[in-house]
């Protein structure tokens, strides 16, 4: 593997070089989480010690400028002897290092630095973790390196419990999406918490992406279509309950919406061949043991994503003309007049929505940025409308109909390739005559 | 008797004749050259419309946000017409300035150097309205997402604003530029948008006091954190 030159610090180079190297590198991504990274450096050094204990093990936090003592938490975080009589001992000390890293301030930036680390100590696995998380224990650790240590697997995405009304744009685009048009089945593209080989790690430095949105929030989906879609060995490893710290949800749901939606539509131009030709979807693997556990309840607010996806309907009507045909916005139209309690976004309008904003995020039809922002509205909608379908539905029937949309991205891959095509998109009958519930 | 009609008569005819000619000839020459030039004018409209549309003129301008402002004119069928249509005016410009220095007098020679000297300030000011209204366009629309994403009821209003805003501030700088008016109208439009900026802030602050204070709790705390916990990736 080659070591990567200028993505690491002088100072972090000249400790790796001295460090040699490592069969695990644990890194986590971090910026002002001092609440919370203490807790999952402590988790990660119990499980490298418990599942690994004859394994040289790296952690490194790559840190955004954090003003709140977060590497100082890191670094100082220790597990207690007591804990530690219950797991093995690490032949090999963890080696530990806090670094900020450089450019584009964001997630994908920090994880760059880390992908530059695992190389820089030829790591055979390299396993992520969010400095936020709550419900992380040292098991992850054991599952998402496990399977590519000792199976020969590239890509370990997490698989979550989580809340039915919880992770809305996983559900009602990215896992859809990745599943349509990738062909794997993995249920948490963007979850954060991924485990993967050195060599997949030496191959996502090698691409030219640090200064799209993929240097911040589209660094989770572009890992894992990146590798679904380049011929790695995808799996997943089933992590229970995700619990993580609070943070505002209203707060740049915008921005955040555009960097990940964003990112999906532009690994769609990159991997154009491999979408193009798919015709269906297949499982992966998965690791670990299924179990239930409780999940935190979430308060979702209806009324105000259906006002906002009834404004957007109408306040950007014009935008909308540019781009969408005017079947999917007389069907929108038709959505935002209903009542509140019978309001719905029904699954093929959705799809045909999602797919000609991605033809028009294609063709340019207007400001990429500005298109991103424009769709927000119309995903509360579609938020809103799951939510209120599915209020009194158990978790399984949540699962079963976000695999029914799923299934509904599925059959309008043909309406995709159509409409990503330079000519005028047309939708085909079924689609076009599609009316709201 | 030959002598006197030689004298009287074919002479003075020949003066007139070669005095008529010698006016004549740039007549004949400034019209040559007018009908030429429209015809090489119409010939580069339809060149340019062509080449216009090869290049997707139209998606480019309705993409950019400025198609809707040609259409408006109803002049101009589509974008590209109205491309096509600016190249035979100066086309048709250049040869009627070239009719005017083939007559070659010293009233046009004098019209001819003054608009020739006045071109730089016409394209600087044409760069300056287009970059403009590109602006405003664009600027109008983000307002305008912005906006209706934070789910305020007056989007569509502020976006105006905004638009008329930088079109003013476009009309102004471009006026300027031609050298029309030059301090009446910078001076007209600091007055009237301070004017509005002041009136707006008074009436917002003071006379609304109570409304501005509800308002700005309204729409400036997020929401969301209160009512929603659940996290969208």
């Amino acid at each position: 593997m080659t070591a990567p030159d200028k993505t690491l610090p002088a100072e972090v180079a000249e400790r790796l070089k001295s460090i040699g190297t490592a069969d695990i590198v644990v890194g986590i991504p971090s910026y002002n989480n001092a609440r919370t990274i203490g807790h999952v450096v402590r988790a990660a050094t119990a499980g490298l010690a418990k599942y690994f204990p004859n394994r040289k093990a790296l952690l490194i936090n790559s840190d955004g400028g954090s003003k709140d003592g977060t590497r100082d938490a890191v670094l100082g975080a220790e597990v207690s002897a007591e804990a530690l009589l219950v797991v093995s001992h690490q032949l090999n000390p963890l080696q530990r290092i806090s670094t900020p890293y450089h450019g584009l301030p964001g997630k994908g930036s920090a994880f760059r630095l880390i992908f530059a680390a695992a190389c820089s100590v030829n790591a055979k696995a390299c396993v992520v973790l969010d400095s936020d998380l709550r419900s992380v224990t040292p098991q992850w650790i054991e599952l998402l390196a496990h399977p590519v240590l000792e199976r020969d697997f590239d890509f370990i995405a997490p698989y979550y419990l989580r809340h039915k009304f919880d992770g809305t744009i996983t559900n009602s685009i990215i896992y859809p999406m990745t599943r349509a048009l990738f062909g794997r089945r993995v249920r948490q593209p963007i979850g954060g918490d991924f485990g993967f080989s050195g060599k997949l790690a030496a191959r996502y430095l090698e691409k030219d992406v640090w200064e799209s949105d993929v240097a911040r929030f589209g660094i989770d989906i572009w890992m894992t279509l990146t590798a679904i879609a380049e011929g790695f060995r995808v799996g997943q490893a089933y992590l229970g309950a995700k619990l993580h710290d609070a943070k505002d949800p209203g707060a740049d749901l915008s921005t955040m919406f555009r960097q990940v939606v964003g990112s999906i539509f532009g690994l769609l131009e990159t991997y154009e061949p491999v979408w193009t030709a798919m015709n269906e979807s297949e499982s992966v693997t998965m690791f670990g043991f299924p179990f239930e556990a409780g999940v935190e309840p979430i308060a979702v607010n209806t009324e105000r994503m259906i006002r906002a996806f009834a404004q957007g309907v109408k306040d950007l009507r014009e935008v909308y003309q540019g781009f969408l045909t005017p079947e999917t916005l007389a069907a929108l139209t038709g959505c935002a007049l209903l009542p509140p309690e019978q309001f719905r976004v029904p699954d093929d309008l959705w799809v045909r929505t999602v797919f000609e904003f991605a033809a028009a995020w294609k063709h340019r039809k207007m400001d990429r940025g500005h298109l991103m922002q424009s769709l927000v509205p119309l995903y509360l909608g579609r938020t809103a409308s799951f939510v209120i379908e599915m209020r009194d539905a158990t978790a399984r029937e949540a699962e079963e109909r976000v695999d029914k949309l799923a299934a509904a991205f599925e059959e309008g891959r043909p309406y995709l390739r159509q409409v990503w095509k330079p000519a005028a998109p047309k939708p085909p009958k079924e689609v076009a005559n599609a009316r709201p519930a | 008797m030959p002598d006197l009609l030689n004298q009287y008569f074919v002479e003075p005819a020949m003066r007139l004749f070669h005095q008529i000619g010698l006016a004549l000839a740039p007549l004949v020459t400034v019209l040559l050259i007018l009908v030429v030039g429209a015809l090489l004018a119409y010939v580069v409209r339809r060149v340019v419309f062509r080449l216009l549309t090869l290049m997707k003129f139209d998606r480019f301008a309705d993409n950019a946000g400025f198609a809707s402002g040609i259409l408006r004119t109803r002049a101009f069928a589509t974008p590209s017409d109205f491309g096509a249509r600016a190249a035979q005016g100066a086309v048709w410009l250049f040869m009627v300035l070239l009719a005017l220095s083939a007559a070659n007098t010293a009233v046009t020679e004098a019209l001819v150097a003054r608009f020739v000297n006045y071109i730089p300030n016409l394209v600087t000011a044409t760069m300056v309205l287009l970059l403009g209204a590109l602006l405003s366009n664009f600027l109008a629309r983000s307002t305008l997402l912005a906006a209706v994403n934070a789910q305020w009821a007056g989007a569509r209003a502020l976006a105006a604003v905004v638009r008329v805003l930088g079109l003013l501030l476009t009309g102004v700088i471009v006026l300027e530029q031609l050298g029309i008016g030059q301090t009446a109208v910078i001076v007209t439009f600091a007055i009237l948008f301070g004017g509005v900026v002041i009136a707006a802030a008074i009436a917002f602050g003071l006379g609304a006091r109570d409304l501005a204070r509800d308002w700005l709790r309204e729409n400036l705390k997020p929401q969301a954190s209160e009512e929603e916990t659940f996290h969208h990736l």
